[in-house]
C-alpha cells in the first residue's frame, strides 16, 4: 500500500482518524462498489466504519449487507472512520476510492477497489 | 384485499413481454424447477451443517469466476462478498439457536433479507418494513436493527429512484440501456434469492442443475450463476415470466448476446414446447414453425362433472401420482390434498416454484372443480428432518397451523404459491379453497388469513398475479368442533374424523393398546358429528367430512342422515362410495 495521499482531508481524534467525501457515483454504493468498498476496507486490521448524512448510527464499514442496506447513492455525505493498526491509511484509501467513483469509468477493473485493474 | 387477477387464454400463440436483451432465438422450453434433495442434517448439527453449506457455496461460486469475464466475476464476486459477511448469517444462526433446522432457518432469513431489498422500492403504498420485521420474530437480530434505523428514510430513498435519470448506473452504463424508474437495490434480491438456493442446495449435497443446451429458459426469474454455469454457444435464449432489465442476469444476457424478454407474467408453456424469443420486439411466440397444438393434459369438460345424487363426493390427494388413479368425470372436485406429503425435503418444501408447480398440476387435473389444498400439515408422524422434527410429543404441541404460525416464513412461501396459482389456472375462478390444519382458535385462522392478505399485498406490489382463496378450517380439535359459531373468519369447515376420534378419545389409533378405546368412542363422534352438521347449518357455512369415516358405506350412511352432504375419500375408495350416490334417496335428512 503506498503513502497515505497528504492532499486528503482527514481528522485524528486520539486514535481514531474519520473522513468525509461525498458520493458522486451515479446510482451510489450499489452491488460492485459496495463489493470495492468492502473489500479495501476488510484489506486493513483496523475498525473501519461508515454513517450517512450525518445518521449518529455508525455501521461496520466491511459488512456488504450494512453498506447495501445503507442504500448510499448518488450526493451522499458518507463520514468514515477507523481506528485502530493503519486507521490513516485506511480512511485515505477508502476516501480517495469514493472520489475515484470506485473505478466504475474503467470498465474492467478488478471489484476490490485496487486501482491495479486487471486485463479483461 | 383487491388484488389483479390473470386468466390464463387456451393457447395464446404470442405473449408480449419487455425486450431486456435484443437478438432471437428459438428452442424448446426449459421450464425452471427446483431440484429435489434429500434432507439436510439438523439438531445440534444445524450450525456445522450451514458453515459447511455457505463454504460449499463460495467454493463454487469462486471456480465460476475464476473462468469468468470481468464483467461476470463482478456479479459472482457480489455474491462471494455477501456469503463471507458475518452479517448476512447472524439472523440463519440466530434463527438455530432458537431452534429451526438449518435449511428453514437459511431460507427464513435470506427471506427477510429479500423482502429488505424489494420493500421500499418506490413502488409500495404499505410499510414492508413491518413484514419483514414481524417475519422474523422479536428483533433478536442486529438486521432487524438496522432495518428499523432505515424505516424513515424510505421515502427519500424512493424519491432518489424517481430522480435518477437513465444511463447513471454503472451496470446500465455497461450495456448501455437501462428501464427508467427500475431499482438497482431491488434488482440484488435476484441475486439474493440466487444464493439462497444455492446454499439450499449445498446442504441437500447436490450441485445446480443445469439445463440442455440451445433451450429456452422459461422461469419467473433467472439465477445469475445459473446463466455463468450454462453453455450458451449452441444459442437459446430466456423468457421470464418476471424479472428486471436492471437484474445482472439481463446485464449478462445483453453482454453475451442471448435473446431475453422479460415481464411475460404468468406462462403456459410446456415443457420442450417450441418458443421464438424475440429480444428485440420483446415478444416471445409458441410453436412457431410447428402449429400443432402444445401437448397439454387431458382437460375433461367441465359439464361431464360428477353425475350428482345424494351427495357430493371429491376425492383426496396425498401426491401427484394419485392423480393418474382418479377418473377427474367420476367426482365432484378434490376435497383435501395433503400438501405435506408433496414435498420430500425440505428444499423442495422451502420452494415457492415447486409449491407452485405441484399445484398447477392439480389444477390443470380438474378444471373448473372446487380443489381444497390444506396447508402443510407437519408435526406428529409427519416430519421433515432440518424442517421439522416431529415425533409423538408434537401431536399435542406444535403440529399444523400451530406449526405454521410459530414459523411464518414458510407458512409465506405456501401462501404465496397458493396465491399464484389460484390465479393462473384455466377456468379457476373460485376453485381454489385453502383447509387451515389443526385449528384449536378462532384467533388462529384470523393469524393466518392476516399472512395470506399480507402476502396478496405483496405480489400486487410486485406486479404478479394472485388470487386470495377463501380459508375454511379443518375440524378435528374438539375444542373448535364444539365452538364452530366462534370461527367467523373461517368460510367452510371439514371434518378430518381420523384425528377427532383420537383427540376426542385420548387414544391413538396406531397405538395397539390404544385402538380399542379409539374405536369404541364412536358414540361420542357421532353425537359429535350431530352437533357440528347442526351448526354448520345454522351459521350457513359449507361443510364436508374428508376423513376415513366417509369412506365406510354405513358411516357415511349415517353422516348423511346426520345431515352431511359433501364427502371427500381416497380414490381407492371412489369404487365403493360414488354408486352410493344414486341408491340413496336425495335431500333426507
Amino acid at each position: 500500500m503506498s503513502e497515505p495521499s497528504p492532499a486528503f482531508p482527514r481528522e485524528r481524534s486520539g486514535a481514531r482518524w474519520q473522513t468525509e467525501v461525498e458520493v458522486t457515483h451515479g446510482i451510489g454504493l450499489h452491488a460492485r462498489p459496495s463489493v470495492a468498498f468492502t473489500r479495501l476496507a476488510k484489506s486493513f486490521p483496523c475498525a473501519i466504519e461508515v454513517a450517512v448524512d450525518g445518521s449518529p448510527d455508525w455501521l461496520n464499514g466491511k459488512s456488504i449487507v450494512k453498506i447495501m442496506g445503507a442504500r448510499i447513492r448518488r450526493g451522499t455525505r458518507l463520514r468514515i472512520r477507523a481506528e485502530g493498526f493503519r486507521a490513516e491509511e485506511a480512511i485515505v484509501a477508502l476516501g480517495e476510492l469514493v472520489r475515484r467513483n470506485f473505478d466504475e469509468d474503467r470498465k474492467n477493473a478488478r471489484a476490490d477497489g485496487r486501482p491495479d485493474g486487471r486485463p479483461a | 384485499m383487491p388484488v389483479p387477477m390473470v386468466v390464463r387464454m387456451a393457447g395464446p400463440r404470442e405473449l408480449t413481454g419487455k425486450a431486456a436483451s435484443p437478438g432471437r432465438a428459438c428452442g424448446p422450453a426449459f421450464r425452471a424447477l427446483a431440484p429435489a434433495a434429500p434432507p439436510a442434517a439438523a439438531g445440534e448439527d444445524a450450525r456445522a451443517a450451514l458453515a459447511g453449506a455457505v463454504g460449499v457455496a463460495i467454493g463454487e461460486l469462486r471456480a465460476l469466476a475464476a473462468g469468468a469475464d470481468a464483467q461476470s466475476a463482478g456479479v459472482l464476486d457480489f455474491q462471494i462478498e455477501m456469503l463471507l459477511d458475518d452479517d448476512l448469517m447472524e439472523p440463519a444462526l440466530a434463527r438455530i439457536a432458537r431452534g429451526e433446522g438449518a435449511a428453514l432457518a437459511w431460507a427464513g432469513a435470506m427471506d427477510a433479507h429479500i423482502a429488505a431489498l424489494v420493500a421500499d422500492d418506490g413502488h409500495g403504498t404499505e410499510d414492508t418494513f413491518a413484514d419483514v420485521v414481524e417475519g422474523r420474530g422479536a428483533g433478536e437480530d442486529a438486521f432487524a436493527d438496522g432495518v428499523g434505523e432505515r424505516g424513515t428514510g424510505e421515502d427519500a430513498f424512493a424519491d432518489g429512484v424517481g430522480e435518477r435519470g437513465t444511463g447513471e448506473d454503472a451496470f446500465a452504463d455497461v450495456v448501455g440501456e437501462r428501464g427508467a424508474g427500475e431499482d438497482a437495490f431491488a434488482a440484488r434480491a435476484a441475486d439474493l434469492a440466487d444464493l439462497r438456493q444455492r446454499v439450499l442446495d449445498a446442504l441437500a449435497g447436490r450441485p445446480r442443475a443445469d439445463f440442455p443446451a440451445a433451450a429456452i429458459y422459461v422461469g419467473d426469474d433467472m439465477p445469475p450463476s445459473l446463466f455463468l454455469a450454462h453453455d450458451w454457444s449452441k444459442g437459446g435464449g430466456i423468457a421470464l415470466c418476471a424479472g428486471s432489465t436492471v437484474s445482472h442476469v439481463a446485464m449478462l444476457a445483453r453482454a453475451r448476446g442471448v435473446p431475453m424478454v422479460i415481464g411475460l407474467g404468468p406462462l403456459a408453456v410446456a415443457a420442450g414446447q417450441p418458443l421464438l424469443v424475440d429480444g428485440t420486439a420483446g415478444r416471445v411466440g409458441l410453436d412457431p414453425v410447428d402449429p400443432v397444438a402444445p401437448p397439454l393434459p387431458a382437460i375433461v369438460p367441465a359439464a361431464v362433472a360428477g353425475p350428482g345424487g345424494a351427495f357430493r363426493l371429491s376425492v383426496n390427494l396425498n401426491s401427484l401420482s394419485d392423480l393418474a388413479a382418479v377418473d377427474p368425470a367420476t367426482v365432484d372436485g378434490v376435497g383435501l390434498v395433503r400438501t405435506e406429503f408433496l414435498f420430500l425435503s425440505p428444499a423442495e418444501a422451502l420452494s415457492e416454484e415447486r409449491h407452485v408447480d405441484c399445484y398447477r398440476t392439480i389444477l390443470a387435473r380438474f378444471p373448473g372443480r372446487p380443489v381444497r389444498l390444506r396447508l402443510l400439515d407437519l408435526g406428529g408422524d409427519k416430519a421433515l428432518p432440518g424442517l421439522v422434527e416431529g415425533g409423538p410429543a408434537s401431536l399435542l404441541g406444535e403440529r399444523g397451523i400451530r406449526f405454521l404460525l410459530a414459523h411464518p416464513d414458510l407458512a409465506r412461501i405456501q401462501a404465496r404459491a397458493i396465491l399464484r396459482a389460484a390465479a393462473e389456472g384455466p377456468a379457476a375462478h373460485g376453485s381454489v379453497s385453502v383447509l387451515l390444519p389443526m385449528v384449536t382458535l378462532p384467533q388462529e385462522v384470523v393469524a393466518m388469513a392476516a399472512l395470506f392478505d399480507e402476502e396478496a399485498a405483496r405480489l400486487a406490489r410486485l406486479g404478479i398475479a394472485a388470487r386470495r382463496p377463501p380459508l375454511g378450517i379443518m375440524v378435528e380439535v374438539p375444542a373448535a368442533a364444539l365452538t364452530l359459531d366462534l370461527f367467523d373468519a373461517a368460510a367452510f369447515f371439514s371434518v378430518g374424523t381420523n384425528d377427532l376420534m383420537q383427540y376426542l378419545s385420548a387414544a391413538a389409533r396406531d397405538n395397539p393398546i390404544a385402538a380399542p378405546l379409539n374405536a369404541g368412542s364412536e358414540t361420542a363422534l357421532f353425537r359429535l358429528m350431530a352437533q357440528i352438521a347442526t351448526t354448520a347449518e345454522a351459521l350457513g357455512k359449507p361443510l364436508s367430512v374428508c376423513g376415513d369415516l366417509a369412506g365406510d358405506p354405513e358411516a357415511l350412511a349415517r353422516l348423511v342422515g346426520l345431515g352431511f352432504r359433501d364427502f371427500s375419500v381416497a380414490p381407492s375408495r371412489l369404487a365403493a362410495i360414488g354408486p352410493l350416490r344414486r341408491a340413496m334417496p336425495a335431500g333426507e335428512g
